[in-house]
């Protein structure tokens, strides 16, 4: 995709542009700095003990220890970690964009008491960090005896998800034109019709989009998790990360390997929905 | 959606209880009420409830487990702002790493877009590489930094060991002086791709007329750049700004994976400071004041941030 034609040369030039040749060699030299630690920590994954403490840090691995990723998946109790990681993420990322499409399309769509605060408590929402409060949030839902439950941090994680995604959709939806909707509204239909019928289905790009953002962010959460579940057994991944890394530093390989196991599935949806990324983050926050 | 009385029988209601229902959604307002509920109620209950808490808890001494709640006045905001010792210097801790946030990952993040803008080969596959750390789970970030900090066999000093400048290596991550901007570092290249794909949108929103415009009035590639780039990108400078701040605050998986705080709190962190009080050393009286602090810094930024935001929505 990055073919592009005549390249080293400003827009209608014949001649290469030797400033734009110097330009690209520095982004080829920044972006060795910046898979270098890709390299060095899948290199360290496939290295025994012995030879990282032996052998140079970018000096590929001459026999691949395999062991180490089974190693690892069974002292850090991986079996457990990725499940809960998968009940919490497949039952949070639907649900959450669901309530939040509801509420973007009530937002933009219906006039009705409150509505402009309710939008601007939404903004606010965006803006503040919940990792500020994490005392007073672990209060709540342990007063609902949700401590150490997937409903306990799965109910957290909408309430912080909400105002983002209902930011994004509200301003998709407030650009679909009116005529649609009006005219389905006057033949009968209901606004839960209306929404279902039409505003799901010509909003599914951006769907898509908020769905990948924020299976990623869920996927990766750390803070709340380390509050609320507390006991082993619910531990999402990056609990057991952090727990794995405090237990066996030493053992390199091992470590490594958990590292490794940890990004791997964030990193496919990534390379797979590259560019749905991009146009999730920019749809809200950028508009000309 | 239309119900017989028969089917309303099923669900044990009279016929008239169920006119009633429907003629109640068949008003918009209703319907309208409806749709926001499960979001408002969710978010009310564990966002705004919480953020309200904060402030009465941090008037109150409590350990977070028995019942015994006790009015205490000022008296957590007495010690943490005058006799915690470890307050200030996360305080100042935060503001030294918020600040370099604001300035280093927003120029990198422009640098990289001004420079993926070109007409150069391979700029998918260079953008997808520098957006790739935002993408993986911060702990782990803490986790590979820390692995490559590591004073023996990490990265850092191998590289340096290699390069012959063995007076360089530090023990990055135990040496006080040096701690908190060896996480930085981490945090650098974690975000930096952040700013740049903002930027970048930001670029598409440069009209391409304009510079030809003033190019071919004799403009050079500095002045096309300080009279049309960077005018044209002043809302996205704005946002990525803000977000750079607001993200800031919320670094508190790095900190906790790289260092916990230490050695001896000189990587402490406002969030973190109030989340060990309460969690760790059981004081939620204490925690909550330190987050009642940490949050007025936040709106303080944010309001006028809102503001301008919503101007912009109305336009």
């Amino acid at each position: 995709m990055s073919g592009v034609a005549n390249p080293f040369r400003q827009a209608g030039a014949e001649r290469i542009d030797p400033l734009l040749v110097a330009l690209w060699i520095t982004l080829i030299i920044v972006a060795v700095i910046w898979i270098a630690p890709f390299v060095f920590i899948i290199f360290t994954s496939l290295k025994s003990n012995a030879t990282v403490m032996g052998t140079g840090a970018f000096s590929p691995p001459t026999s691949i220890a395999w062991e180490n990723f089974a190693n690892a998946w069974r002292r850090g109790d991986f079996g457990t970690t990725v499940v809960n990681s998968t009940i919490i993420t497949v039952i949070k990322v639907p649900l959450g964009l669901m309530i939040s499409a509801m509420a973007a399309y009530s937002l933009s769509r219906i006039q009705f008491w409150g509505h402009k605060v309710a939008f601007l408590a939404i903004v606010f929402g965006t803006m503040i960090p919940f990792q500020v409060m994490l005392a007073p949030i672990f209060k709540q839902v342990n007063s609902f005896g949700l401590i150490n439950t997937y409903v306990g941090i799965i109910l957290p994680y909408l309430a912080f998800g909400v105002p983002y995604q209902v930011f994004i959709l509200h301003g998709f939806f407030k650009e679909v034109p009116k005529e649609l909707s009006e005219a389905a509204l006057i033949d009968g239909a209901s606004h839960f019709t209306v929404f279902r019928r039409i505003f799901l289905p010509v909003s599914l790009p951006v769907l898509a989009a908020l769905l990948i953002l924020d299976f990623v962010a869920t996927w990766n959460e750390f803070a709340m998790a380390l509050v609320i579940l507390q006991d082993p057994d619910r531990w999402t991944l990056p609990l057991g990360l952090m727990s794995f890394q405090s237990q066996f530093a030493r053992d390199y390989g091992q470590l490594n390997a958990a590292i490794v196991m940890t990004v791997l599935p964030a990193a496919i949806v990534y390379l797979i929905f590259q560019r749905y990324f991009v146009s999730g983050l920019t749809s809200g926050a950028v508009k000309e | 959606m239309v119900a017989s009385p028969s089917t309303a029988d099923r669900y044990d209601r009279t016929p008239a209880q169920t006119r009633r229902v429907k003629a109640r959604l068949q008003d918009p307002a209703v319907q309208g009420l409806v749709l926001i509920a499960p979001a408002v109620l969710v978010y009310a209950l564990f966002a705004f409830y919480p953020m309200l808490d904060v402030i009465q808890l941090s008037f109150m001494k409590w350990n977070g487990l028995t019942a015994a709640k006790q009015w205490v006045g000022l008296d957590n905001y007495r010690y943490v702002l005058g006799d915690d010792p470890v307050f200030w210097v996360a305080f100042r801790n935060t503001l030294i790493w918020t600040a370099l946030s604001v300035i280093f990952p927003p120029l990198i993040g422009l640098g990289l877009a001004l420079g993926l803008n070109q007409n150069i080969p391979g700029r998918s596959p260079l953008r997808a590489l520098f957006y790739m750390p935002v993408i993986i789970a911060p702990i782990a970030v803490a986790t590979m930094w820390r692995w490559m900090f590591d004073p023996f066999f990490g990265l850092f000093n191998s590289l340096l060991t290699t390069a012959g400048w063995t007076n360089l290596i530090q023990d990055w991550l135990g040496d006080r002086s040096v701690a908190l901007y060896s996480v930085f570092i981490g945090y650098v290249w974690e975000v930096a791709g952040f700013s740049m794909v903002l930027f970048l949108a930001g670029l598409q929103g440069v009209s391409q007329t304009l510079i030809e415009a003033a190019r071919i009035d004799g403009a050079g590639r500095f002045q096309v750049f300080r009279y049309v780039t960077l005018p044209a990108l002043r809302p996205t400078i704005t946002i990525v700004l803000i977000l750079s701040l607001i993200n800031s605050l919320k670094a508190f998986d790095i900190v906790y994976g790289m260092t916990g705080g230490g050695p001896a709190q000189s990587t402490q962190m406002l969030a973190m400071w109030a989340y060990t009080q309460a969690m760790q050393l059981g004081d939620f009286g204490r925690g909550s004041a330190i987050s009642v602090v940490l949050l007025l810094m936040t709106v303080v930024i944010v309001v006028p941030y809102l503001r301008w935001t919503l101007r912009r929505q109305e336009a």
